[in-house]
């Protein structure tokens, strides 16, 4: 038999194909059977990608379509700014918060070894002829891949294969940061923009004629912005190196808070280019902030006060019905999410504000949330400067990215609530959350967008209009902060009763019992499921293209393949719809790996 | 002078009443063991202690408090009294320090570094300094009740109560809870200890008490009760654990 000759016993990699995949008749079988599918399937997806009926122009040209639609071009500055953003904090928190983990040179090798042999595999299995239909319905077969080509791939790889299969085991003692290596090789894959070559469009300067040769480097316009941003991660990783060699404390608090507001602040700020009027900060954002920062102050001072505490009800009551008669009230928005605020305010102060250093903390907070939440809605409520032809800023990419993000983090607090609500002692509360719960979750989404589209201003009061993205916003955070609120209460109920004990047992309020003991377990016991949700919502939010928002997917699918300037591109859905998948496809895997191994570090308190 | 004053304690489940009035008192520094078949009612007992079970006849009188329905006192009481549970109940998704830290410094409204300082004393005081940064899953049963005990200890209650605190614990882990518990009695904390473990209750114990049906049976010195039971419950009972 050949499954015991010398081979497959004493090589260790023999050993493992034998036991794994040949270790019986039948999974033998199973073995072939699935290698020939998938080396079936993968044939098969080549040649229709090689194709030389696809016409990949029509992706590689219109990708700043794809990204920002109709973003005008002499604001492009900010979306780099937004990106840059985002990478700079990344670059300061991978710093930070480097594990200090390593990898051996030997380590390094191994992984290229296998990334090398697999192209070597599946350039070696690639077909080499395809079929095109011709226009007279005959077949015609046509080469695809060139053998001097494949051999141009072919030899170098697996030239590099055995190189650094016989490199794994050099045993050299250095050991490489993974942090770092990991840095590299995000550099190694922005230098590649200046040197891979695939086919793109461009137009000569009067913007009528292309050029002639289609061949550029990938992203031509890009690599100059994307190698500065690169450069800043770099700064700023080494700048979160030194405050983490410093044992700079603060910063483990500031780097998440940073991550939360990031997103609000490009949104609001960089990415809008909002129109702020001198008068209206006068007359509503400065007078906000000094009454509500007076309130707070007075309500800080003295939540300890005895003689105050006799009142607790009727001021709580109090404070409860000027927040629904500002919102009665027509006042400026600032007033009604200020109130929102300082209702919370309400709710921690007695837990926190107890001693003189704990108030005087509690106040600085207070203040700076003043400020910054102040500064956000003025941003965000004001018009923009910027002009576009489909009236909106969004669009593409950065509408899909703006309806998963603030789906998220309107949602998770949402649910948040709405979970606390349906589990809590109080009948009406219980009540009007099951409620909403289940009246939301019992419609499809699909029918809420349209319900959102047509007749959300039916329902609002006279004179009060929101711009449909607002609208969809809206409703998005009820819809997934439904769902959540399930997940979060099976979570709840997932908590043992001993663990209330305990709380009680050593003195805890019940606030403090939900929200340092109860909810922190029940939130870690549904990590998978609520990242399940989110990946959920970011492809989810490709159905606002029904409502007519002009999200990734709608550009994909009806903009582009009714292009006819400068080439004509009227048709090509396939090529929109396979790079779609990939794009989508590459966001998820990325999330849903951070998530696991994020999930493992939280872990670590399970047995 | 005693802390603790029981008079006519009754509390029923439903229809079923698991305490028939129990009258007692524990004196400050005084170390009290109760002992007594399943389901005789002790672990309702001294959870009516710190209202975790709520009892509804008779009156309860801890440290000059009665415990009523009024929330501030039930948090003022629960303050000074601290609980051991069988299953010990740490809170899995904080460290051993944390654990410890985080009642001094969100009911007591201590300093970070100053609720450490004693978290450390005490962790010394129960023998397992070096597990401080561990996570409570990664821990021996014995080395966890014995966290939860200096998590109990770390609000500085004036007495403390011991549901069978050794009893979901192998053998050889039994002696070092139980030589922690020896030495809190020895620094004159104020304990009630509902266990099984004769040898515990013969040499620390001030007084031994046996429940039986919802109702105290027996009351009698260490001595006494084990050598000379005034009631024949407790004989067989004695027969039956020794
Ligand atoms: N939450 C509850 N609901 C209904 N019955 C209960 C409840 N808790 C306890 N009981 C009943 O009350 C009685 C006394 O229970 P308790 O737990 O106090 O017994 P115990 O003396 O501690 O027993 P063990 O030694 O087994 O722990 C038992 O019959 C039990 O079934
Ligand atoms: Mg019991």
């Amino acid at each position: 038999m050949i499954r015991d000759s010398k081979f497959f016993i004493e090589n260790p990699y023999g050993r493992w194909v034998r036991d794994n995949l040949f270790s019986s008749s039948s999974s033998a079988f199973l073995t072939f059977f699935a290698g020939f599918m998938v080396i079936y399937s993968y044939r098969g997806i080549v040649g229709f990608i090689l194709n030389p009926e696809r016409m990949w122009t029509s992706v590689t040209y219109n990708m700043k379509l794809y990204m920002i639609l109709a973003y005008p071009d002499e604001a492009m500055i900010r979306v780099w700014l937004s990106v840059g953003l985002a990478l700079i904090l990344g670059g300061l928190s991978i710093g930070f918060y480097n594990s200090g983990k390593t990898i051996s040179l030997g380590g390094i090798f191994q992984k290229l070894f296998t990334i090398s042999a697999v192209i070597a595999i599946l350039i070696a299995l690639a077909p080499t002829n395809t079929n095109v239909i011709q226009n007279d319905g005959s077949i015609e077969v046509v080469e695809i891949i060139p053998q001097d080509v494949r051999m141009l791939i072919l030899v170098p790889s697996l030239v590099l294969t055995l190189a650094f299969f016989f490199l794994r085991n050099v045993k050299i003692k250095n050991l490489f940061n993974t942090a770092k290596v990991n840095l590299t090789y995000f550099g190694l894959i922005i230098a590649s923009l200046y040197f891979i070559k695939i086919p793109t469009i461009s137009l000569d300067s009067s913007g009528e004629r292309i050029i002639p040769d289609p061949f550029l480097p990938i992203a031509s316009t890009t690599y100059i912005p994307w190698t500065i941003l690169y450069v800043g991660m770099l700064l700023f990783f080494f700048i979160g190196s030194l405050l983490k060699n410093r044992d700079i404390k603060i910063m483990a608090r500031l780097i998440p808070i940073s991550w939360f507001l990031c997103p609000l602040f490009i949104f609001s700020w960089i990415f809008k280019k909002p129109l702020v009027e001198l008068n209206t900060v006068f007359s509503a954002d400065i007078p906000s902030i000094l009454v509500f920062g007076v309130i707070g102050f007075l309500i800080i001072r003295f939540s300890d006060n005895e003689s105050v505490g006799v009142y607790r009800t009727p001021i709580n009551i109090g404070f409860l019905v000027l927040s629904i008669v500002v919102f009665l009230l027509p006042l400026v928005f600032i007033f009604k999410a200020t109130m929102v605020l300082l209702l919370l305010l309400l709710i921690v102060s007695p837990a926190i504000a107890t001693t003189k250093e704990g108030k005087r903390q509690l106040f600085i907070v207070w203040v700076v949330s003043l400020f910054v939440l102040t500064f956000l809605i003025r941003g965000a409520s004001s018009d923009t400067m910027l002009v576009t032809p489909t009236g909106s800023i969004f669009g593409g990419f950065s509408l899909t990215w703006l309806l998963a993000i603030f789906g998220t983090y309107a949602s998770f607090p949402l649910g948040l609530a709405l979970a606390l609500g349906r589990t809590s002692t109080l009948p009406v509360i219980r009540i009007i959350c099951t409620g909403i719960i289940e009246i939301v979750r019992s419609v499809p989404y699909i029918t809420w967008l349209f319900f959102a589209s047509v007749m959300l201003t039916v329902f609002l009061p006279a004179g009060v209009e929101f711009n449909l993205i607002i609208r969809v916003l809206i409703l998005t955070a009820f819809f997934s902060g439904a769902y959540f609120a399930e997940y979060i209460r099976g979570g709840l109920q997932s908590i043992p009763k001993g663990q209330y004990e305990a709380a009680n047992a050593i003195g805890m309020n019940p606030f403090q019992r939900i929200f340092l003991v109860i909810v922190p377990q029940a939130l870690r016991t549904i990590i998978p499921t609520l990242v399940g949700s989110v990946i959920t919502s970011f492809k989810d939010s490709s159905l606002v293209a029904i409502i007519g928002l002009f999200d990734i997917l709608r550009i994909g699918t009806s903009v582009i393949p009714a292009q006819s300037q400068p080439v004509v591109f009227i048709g090509r859905n396939l090529e929109q719809l396979v790079f779609l998948s990939f794009f989508f496809w590459v966001f998820t895997f990325v999330f849903s790996r951070r998530s696991m191994k994020f999930e493992k570090r939280l872990g670590l308190g399970e047995r | 002078m005693s802390i603790i004053k029981t008079v006519d304690v009754k509390k029923w489940f439903g229809d079923f009443q698991a305490l028939k009035g129990i009258s007692m008192e524990v004196a400050e520094g005084e170390v009290l063991v109760i002992c007594g078949p399943s389901g005789s009612g002790k672990s309702t007992f001294i959870r009516c202690i710190n209202r975790l079970e709520q009892h509804q006849e008779g009156e309860i009188v801890v440290d000059g408090i009665e415990l009523t329905n009024d929330l501030k006192n039930i948090e003022a009481i629960r303050s000074e009294v601290g609980m051991v549970f069988q299953s010990f109940n740490l809170f899995p998704h904080l460290t051993v320090m944390q654990n410890i830290t985080l009642a001094p410094i969100w009911v007591r409204k201590k300093s970070r570094s100053e609720s450490e300082e004693k978290a450390m004393e005490l962790l010394e005081r129960v023998g397992i300094p070096e597990q401080a940064q561990k996570f409570p899953g990664q821990l021996s049963g014995g080395q966890q009740q014995r966290v939860a005990i200096a998590r109990a200890l770390a609000m500085e209650p004036k007495i403390m109560l011991f549901d069978e605190p050794t009893s979901a614990l192998d053998p050889e882990m039994i002696k070092e809870v139980l030589d922690a518990m020896k030495e809190l009695a020895e620094s004159g904390m104020t304990m009630i200890v509902v266990t099984h473990e004769m040898g515990f209750a013969k040499e620390v114990a001030d007084r031994v008490m046996l429940f039986d049906e919802g109702l105290m049976v027996e009351e009698n010195t260490p001595n006494e009760f084990f050598d000379n039971p005034k009631n024949d419950r407790t004989k067989l009972f004695l027969s039956q654990i020794l």
